[in-house]
């Protein structure tokens, strides 16, 4: 029997509150990592592979050792080649194991292979480069479409080839459908390897208590919990002796949601060592060993008919994954996402694709914002474009004969993701009416008769979020990430602390989670405290990646807080001699409809049922905790979308892209913080302007990262990502609490196909051109114009 | 990233500093600004055994115009030049450039001397100073000597200073009356992946002496003679900023980094020439 | 190891330092000062942005021994408490001008170096301004509108 909570207008639901966590912030008063030490703590520097793929013959740390300060300094051997193994349960999945050092051969430049360990940072570096490792060069592998040949070396001795695994999928028909439609496009699109660079990089403390047999290990990480499984299991350690504690982090974006080799080998130090060991990466160490993403080369085709209708997809995915399969994601997330996602918002009822996650000896990959999400919209957005062009339509009348419509849904798209709800149409529509897009293509034109090449471009973009057990099941991932878990408890004052099994860094879900619990109880959230990444606190849950911590740590924190209301209903009740459907919640009271004066203020009935057993009514605890685990319905995932515009220029001399204009429409359901939501989008759209026009991490053909610093990996400043404007729909979720949707992500899927469009059609006014590589770099945009120019003179 | 060992000297004259440079020597730095030393350090691509940090020498932040120059001295700060009314009126290019150099963090406590001394081919202060036929004064215990800056850079981050030697002065030439500068980077404030710096001496409206200098075209700020003469008589005007340009972009033979492949970086100097010449057009 | 004396924070500190010790790292780990953060170590993102003598400065690419005499003002200068905060951190705190808060430190010095010269800069002025402080989390709209907002507090604070 639940009292409605929904019958007074939410106070704290959808308000654009500041956020809670914000002043210790501001003051410099977070504590990450590298803030905290410890009594008696050493730190640690790791020697580094200076090759792409080696066979260690001898690390020397004679030398080494008689630096000042030194301690210790260990190699593979010294962890009994303790490893992180993820294992997919795909057909054909073959297996490597991610060493805390490399055990006898390194697989990539920037691997670790020794751990000195020493007084303070400063020593341990001096010391770590009189190691002298003896390395023998064995030929890399680099580029993955070579690494798919049959005369390839083999990055893994045993393997039956470099793919980790193929996968395929063909729908049924898909042959026969394809020979009755007259017309097709075709493309090779490439989006080069980069990553989320946060701007704090990854930190570790190993602190193994001797006498306690306690291991905590402070990470900077996005998933506590799944370190501590994984960190015990590849330890060996129980399970309810290892600790893993997250505090403020700089930044994730899914690059500090992996178990890593440091991590462990933090952990090993103090162990064997019996005190604290931090390390703190530095910036070098983190482009080169920090997991990589994005390295994508899609070959697609669409057949479509006379009309733009596209009814067909056709693709060949490759993925550039680095030697090692990284926990917990397993090496086939990029792949078999991107495969999923591949035919985006539209109604391409017939698709056949080939996916190969290739082992090769640059970093490892793993997870960032999108996961190959940004790669397959950038695909199929410039397809769209193409069959536009082909057709003679407008781009954005294209993909109106092709979004997926309301009467759609719940749509299950040709690869079997089901789309739950949307507004792909309504979203394009507001966008180009908010910008006045027929305005903005006739300035285009007008601007061109001066000479200057403007281009708009269009990306749109349905994306999974909040997808919980069904989908991961369907991913072969070892680890099912079904749910998230917040454990809420009252205490005798009357304020709340929601113990969540998500982390905050950035998100704030300090903030957004007690919104979503303040209104069942009618809370202030200033009464409210959100607890989390430390695994001795709140209850079990993966953490944050995947867009999915509001909506399902807040699912289960909205309904953990309709349990405490109606705990708490019976108790009034109870006292008061009313029905509990007849207590109402209000700013801090409690007391019977109608009659106000009949009740308790919410700190005075909280202090009842802890401090006055008797009377609490029979059958109900006398404490006020709730926990909930939420997997929300129906597991494969809610969908946001979004529509994004920009309007450039392009230097026919330099090559440079000038953003003159930068729109969305943004529908994610039901916003909890409005606030926050812009500050995401506006984030994502800033890291997808870093992957349409400046990072990439290059490798010379012998597998050494030649971009390891900040002067060669270029990050994007207020001078590079323009003022946005951002618009507002909100399509509930049929299914979810309070119909919200994730949407963390999104704002970086489109923008490199969003720029790619624009570029492309700026250098239109030159000749021909089909932009199909990012980042556009100003000597890329050159060559395109040139090739355009060239096109236009045959 | 933490910096190799070294010993440190804050020498509080100039003869002091002269002392230690001519006991250390090679082992040894100068350290004024440090805004290009210090990022090599952390990297452990510089390892000086000896910083000797001139940062406490009294009387060496001085701007002087006189006969014909603008004299700098080795503790001028990129942001004194962009400030100083004086830099202003003598020698305009000199603080227009500024606000190309990196953001207000660096130019705090980067030095145009330093820039110089560090001869960073994709750098500003050398590439004007090419252009502008400053004199670089080389000093050390009991002598000094000038050297044209054509003379003064020789390679990559390489110059003739001796390590016994401290750069004490940078003198630019105020001769020219028109002036043009255009860098392309690939982010505000980043190195010039090509920069143009154009000294012009001309007399109603026609040039009489034209110097073109070039940052990020080769492993030293280059000058382009060939460009330079084709202007000699001619008029300032949009069509010999196209001959210029065109000029230029023939005779370079650019290095190749991760910024830009030779043949793009051609493509650019024929662009940053033109587009010099259209500033200083438009100025005149 | 040399003796430094240098004024933090307005306060006068007397420390002895190895002369490789990189001012950020004496700030965060000698001092406690752990507001100031350390990004990359070659002077491009920012985190380390402190006051140097009044002017912005990357610590991360300076020595502590060369501010031996000298004043330095790190972000814990600008408030006492969250009772207390400085206009600019209000400013920030209101406009959603931070996500992880990694970068907020040096944003906040940057931020009141500029108002300081400029109390009423344009959205480009703010832009160029601000455009060796690398944000990876906010897009740098919110960061733009919290500066916007600093400067009308500030000249608020002025005209009463």
């Amino acid at each position: 029997m639940t009292t409605d909570a929904s019958t007074q207008a939410p106070r704290f639901f959808g308000a654009r509150v500041k956020r809670v966590e914000d002043p210790r912030l501001l003051l410099g008063g977070g504590q990450f990592v590298d803030d905290i030490e410890k009594i008696g703590m050493f730190h640690a520097s790791f020697v580094r592979s200076v090759e792409a793929r080696a066979r260690i013959l001898d690390i020397d740390t004679s030398d080494a050792e008689q630096m000042p300060g030194v301690v210790k300094i260990f190699t593979g051997s010294d962890f009994s080649r303790k490893e992180v193994l993820c294992i997919s349960s795909y057909d054909g999945f073959q297996v490597s194991g991610y060493s805390a050092l490399a055990d006898g051969e390194a697989r990539f430049n920037g691997e670790a292979v020794a751990m000195v360990i020493a007084e303070d940072p400063y020593q341990a570096e001096d010391a770590a480069e009189r190691v002298m490792v003896d390395y023998e060069p064995l030929p890399p592998v680099i580029n993955a479409e070579k690494a798919l040949l049959e005369d390839s070396p083999l990055v893994h001795e045993g393997w039956r080839g470099n793919a980790f695994v193929e996968r395929k999928y063909k729908s049924e028909g898909f042959d026969e459908a394809i020979k009755d439609l007259p017309h097709s496009v075709t493309g090779r699109f490439v989006m080069a390897r980069h990553s989320g660079i946060p701007l704090e990089t990854r930190a570790a403390i190993g602190d193994y208590n001797n006498a306690s047999r306690m291991l905590t290990l402070w990470t900077a990480t996005q998933i506590p919990y799944l370190i501590r499984t994984g960190l015990a299991d590849a330890i060996g350690l129980p399970e309810n002796r290892v600790r893993v504690i997250s505090p403020d982090v700089g930044g994730g974006f899914g690059v500090k949601a992996q178990l890593y080799p440091e991590e462990l080998a933090c952990s090993l130090a103090s162990i064997e060592l019996g005190r604290p060991v931090k390390w703190v990466e530095d910036r070098r160490e983190h482009l080169l060993a920090s997991h990589h993403a994005r390295e994508h080369t899609h070959e697609a085709t669409v057949y479509f008919d006379d009309d733009g209708r596209v009814h067909a997809l056709e693709a060949r995915i490759v993925v550039n994954m680095g030697p090692y399969s990284v926990f917990p994601w397993t090496a086939t997330m990029d792949t078999g996402m991107a495969m999923g996602i591949l035919p985006g918002p539209y109604k391409i009822e017939n698709y056949s694709v080939l996916g190969f996650p290739v082992a090769t000896n640059k970093a490892p990959y793993g997870a960032y914002r999108g996961v190959s999400r940004p790669a397959a919209c950038f695909t199929i957005e410039r397809l769209m474009d193409q069959v536009a062009r082909h057709r003679g339509l407008d781009p954005a009348e294209v993909r109106r004969r092709n979004y997926v419509t309301q009467g759609d849904y719940p749509y299950t798209s040709a690869s079997g993701l089901v789309y739950d709800s949307g507004s792909m149409v309504e979203s394009q529509d507001l966008l180009l009416s908010e910008i006045d897009y027929e305005g903005l293509r006739r300035w285009q034109g007008e601007a061109r008769a001066e000479g200057r090449l403007i281009g708009i471009g269009l990306g749109a973009y349905t994306e999974q979020t909040a997808h919980a057990t069904k989908e991961f099941v369907q991913r072969g991932v070892p680890i099912v990430f079904g749910y998230e878990t917040s454990t809420l408890r009252l205490d005798p004052q009357g304020k709340l602390v929601i113990s969540s099994s998500i982390h905050n860094h950035g998100q704030g879900l300090e903030t957004t989670l007690a919104q979503m619990a303040a209104d069942a109880l009618g809370m202030d959230i200033a009464d409210i405290r959100v607890d989390y990444g430390d695994t001795a606190q709140a209850a079990y849950g993966s953490g944050t990646f995947a867009s999915r911590s509001a909506v399902l740590a807040g699912g289960a924190a909205r309904k953990a807080s309709e349990q405490l209301r109606e705990q708490l209903a019976r108790m009034a009740a109870h006292n008061l001699e009313a029905s509990p459907d007849d207590i109402e919640f209000v700013d801090g009271r409690v007391f019977v409809q109608g009659s106000p004066e009949k009740g308790y203020s919410f700190g005075e009935l909280c202090r009842m049922v802890y401090h006055r057993p008797e009377l609490v009514p029979e059958g109900q605890q006398p404490i006020l905790e709730a926990t909930v685990a939420y997997d929300a319905p129906p597991g494969t995932g809610t969908f946001t979308n979004a529509t994004q515009v920009a309007v450039v220029e392009v230097d026919p001399g330099t090559g440079g892209i000038e953003i003159l204009r930068y729109a969305i429409v943004e529908d994610c359901g039901p916003m909890i913080n409005p606030m926050i939501v812009e500050g995401q989008i506006f984030g994502g759209i800033a890291q997808g302007i870093g992957s349409a026009i400046y990072e990439e991490f290059v490798y010379d053909e012998d597998g050494h990262l030649l971009t390891t610093t900040f002067m060669d990996y270029l990050l994007p400043g207020t001078t590079e990502v323009p003022r946005m404007e951002v618009f507002h729909l909100e399509t509930p979720s049929p299914f979810t609490v309070g119909g919200i949707k994730g949407m963390g992500e999104g704002g970086a899927i489109a923008p490199g196909a969003v720029i790619a469009g624009a570029v492309e059609d700026a250098i239109s006014t030159i000749g021909p051109v089909l932009v199909d590589e990012i980042p556009l770099t100003p000597e890329r945009v050159r060559r395109f114009i040139d090739s355009a120019r060239e096109a236009a003179s045959r | 990233m933490k910096p190799a060992p070294f010993q440190y000297h804050s020498p509080a004259t100039l003869p002091e500093a002269f002392e230690l440079l001519g006991s250390f020597g090679a082992e040894a730095a100068p350290l004024a600004g440090g805004q290009s030393l210090v990022p090599l350090m952390n990297l452990r691509l510089a390892r000086p055994s000896t910083i000797i940090d001139i940062n406490r020498v009294e009387s060496l932040d001085y701007v002087r115009v006189d006969e014909g120059s603008l004299r700098v001295g080795p503790l001028v700060r990129h942001a004194t030049m962009e400030r100083s009314n004086t830099v202003r009126e003598a020698l305009p290019i000199a603080s227009a450039v500024v606000p190309f150099i990196g953001y207000p963090a660096i130019r705090h406590r980067g030095t145009v001397v330093g820039s110089i001394a560090h001869a960073d081919p994709a750098a500003e202060w050398p590439c004007v100073a090419l252009a502008f036929d400053a004199e670089v004064t080389l000093a050390k215990t009991g002598s000094a000597r000038t050297v044209p800056a054509d003379a003064f850079f020789k390679t990559l981050l390489t110059t003739v200073r001796e390590p016994d030697e401290l750069v004490t002065e940078v003198a630019f030439s105020t001769r020219f009356d028109s002036w043009g500068f255009y860098e392309f980077a690939r982010r505000h404030g980043d190195f010039a992946v090509i920069a143009a710096a154009l000294a012009l001496r001309t007399n109603d409206g026609v040039i009489a002496e034209a110097r073109i200098s070039l940052a990020g075209a080769g492993e030293r700020p280059l000058r382009v003679p060939e460009a330079e003469e084709a202007l000699v008589g001619e008029p300032l005007t949009a069509e010999m900023a196209g001959i210029a340009g065109s000029a230029a972009k023939e005779v370079v033979e650019p290095v190749e980094d991760i910024h830009g492949s030779s043949s793009y970086r051609r493509e650019l100097v024929g662009v940053a020439v033109e587009r010099a010449m259209t500033d200083a057009a438009n100025r005149s | 190891m040399r003796e430094i004396t240098l004024k933090v924070n307005g306060k006068d500190t007397t420390r002895s330092v190895d002369p490789r010790r990189l001012l950020v790292d004496f700030l965060r780990h000698d001092l406690g000062l752990t507001g100031t953060h350390v990004g990359c170590e070659h002077g491009v993102c920012g985190a380390c942005t402190v006051l140097f003598d009044g002017e912005t400065v990357r610590s991360c690419i300076m020595f502590a021994v060369q501010a031996d005499g000298h004043g330095v003002e790190t972000v814990e200068s600008l408030a006492t408490g969250p009772e207390a905060l400085h206009p600019i951190q209000e400013a920030f705190w209101e406009n959603h001008g931070l996500q992880c808060g990694f970068c907020t430190p040096g944003m906040l010095m940057a931020t009141k170096e500029l108002l300081a010269e400029n109390p009423a800069p344009d959205e480009q002025e703010i832009r160029t301004a601000l455009a060796g402080n690398i944000c990876r989390c906010t897009g740098y709209v919110h960061v733009v509108s919290s500066v916007q907002a600093a400067a009308a507090k500030l000249a608020g604070e002025r005209t009463t």
